[in-house]
């Protein structure tokens, strides 16, 4: 694996992201913006299920869904350079993996969820609490990386 | 050359919260995980009523999706609590940070915006009918709200990238 590693952190792209001085920081800023509009929107959701803000029609708020998305698909893409530009540093962390799982499961129930807010049945609470659940647990796996991780073979120049 | 540190500084160093965050490892992951929960709260809550407004998801009623604002609430609250916390740990790494002061520009501008919102546009957001636009003023100033509120977390993830040079 370390070879692997290896020829990923001295490829020209991974390089370029570490040694630049804004490529870091503005890949940071994405993803935790993502990471606010992908799980901010679908916990409103979730709670609207849950009978919280019983005032907010049903229906109209799976207009909301596309927020998610972009929020998910900006962080897919900010953190696909991140993993390029520190490969050792998530895929050696247990908690990386961790992450990927929750949020897998969060991107999963998105879809089942838009389709509870036009025709709510018996499962609706229990997908929402799910949904909450994972988005909790997901944010707090990717904020613990920064303290988790055990192997560099890169110097770590940002502040994760 | 040593010029010391400032009489304020001083008492923050004393108090028994910088005390505990230092003492405990774990206090510091536990909080940003924390502020991470409440500043997706906002943009969640805050930040989509914003957008609303100025014309996302238009058949959601304007007035229902006001009805978060609390929850917003709550999560500010939250990240002032635990702001608060990261300050009494390392009060240098804030004070004599741009990025910071920038930071708490940006939350006193949303703040007057939110009193001229309520003393001014918010009323007739309440006839906004949905699928219906809001009025003009009204865009205008959950714009300075939504780009403020985007402002705010921009200068805190990137504030510990313009740490003061004596911060270790």
């Amino acid at each position: 694996m370390d070879a692997i590693f290896r020829a990923v952190e001295h490829s020209w792209l991974s390089q370029w992201l570490r040694e630049s001085s804004v490529m870091l920081p503005a890949l940071l800023v994405v993803h935790t913006l993502g990471m606010g509009f992908a799980a901010g929107p679908s916990v409103v959701i979730d709670l609207r299920l849950l009978g919280f803000g019983r005032q907010i029609p049903l229906a109209p708020l799976a207009r909301i869904v596309p927020l998610v998305w972009i929020g998910v698909i900006l962080n897919a893409a900010s953190g696909v350079f991140l993993l390029a530009a520190y490969p050792t540093k998530a895929l050696t962390n247990p908690v990386f993996f961790l992450k990927l799982a929750l949020i897998a499961g969060a991107v999963t129930l998105i879809e089942p969820l838009r389709r509870q807010l036009a025709d709510p049945d018996r499962s609706a609470k229990r997908l929402a609490a799910l949904s909450i659940i994972l988005w909790m647990g997901a944010i707090t796996a990717g904020r613990l990386l920064a303290y988790t991780h055990t192997r560099l073979l890169v110097d770590l120049k940002a502040h994760f | 050359m040593d010029v010391g540190i400032a009489p304020w500084e001083a008492w923050v160093r004393a108090a028994w919260l910088h005390q505990f965050i230092l003492g405990h490892a774990k206090a510091w992951p536990v909080l940003e995980t924390l502020h991470y929960f409440g500043l997706s709260l906002v943009l969640g809550t805050i930040c989509l009523f914003d957008l609303r407004v100025l014309g996302f998801a238009k058949p959601v009623p304007v007035m229902a999706l006001h009805r978060l604002v609390p929850l917003g609430v709550a999560g500010f609250l939250l990240n002032l609590a635990t702001g608060i916390c990261f300050f009494f740990g390392y009060p240098d790494q804030y004070a004599y940070n741009n990025a910071f002061r920038l930071k708490l520009a940006l939350m006193a501008v949303a703040g007057a915006n939110i009193a001229l919102f309520y003393g001014s546009v918010f009323g007739g957001l309440k006839t906004v009918a949905p699928g219906a636009e809001a009025p003009r003023a009204a865009k205008l100033l959950t714009a300075v709200s939504l780009l403020c509120w985007i402002g705010v977390l921009v200068c805190g993830r990137l504030l510990t990238f313009f740490r003061p040079p004596f911060f270790h």
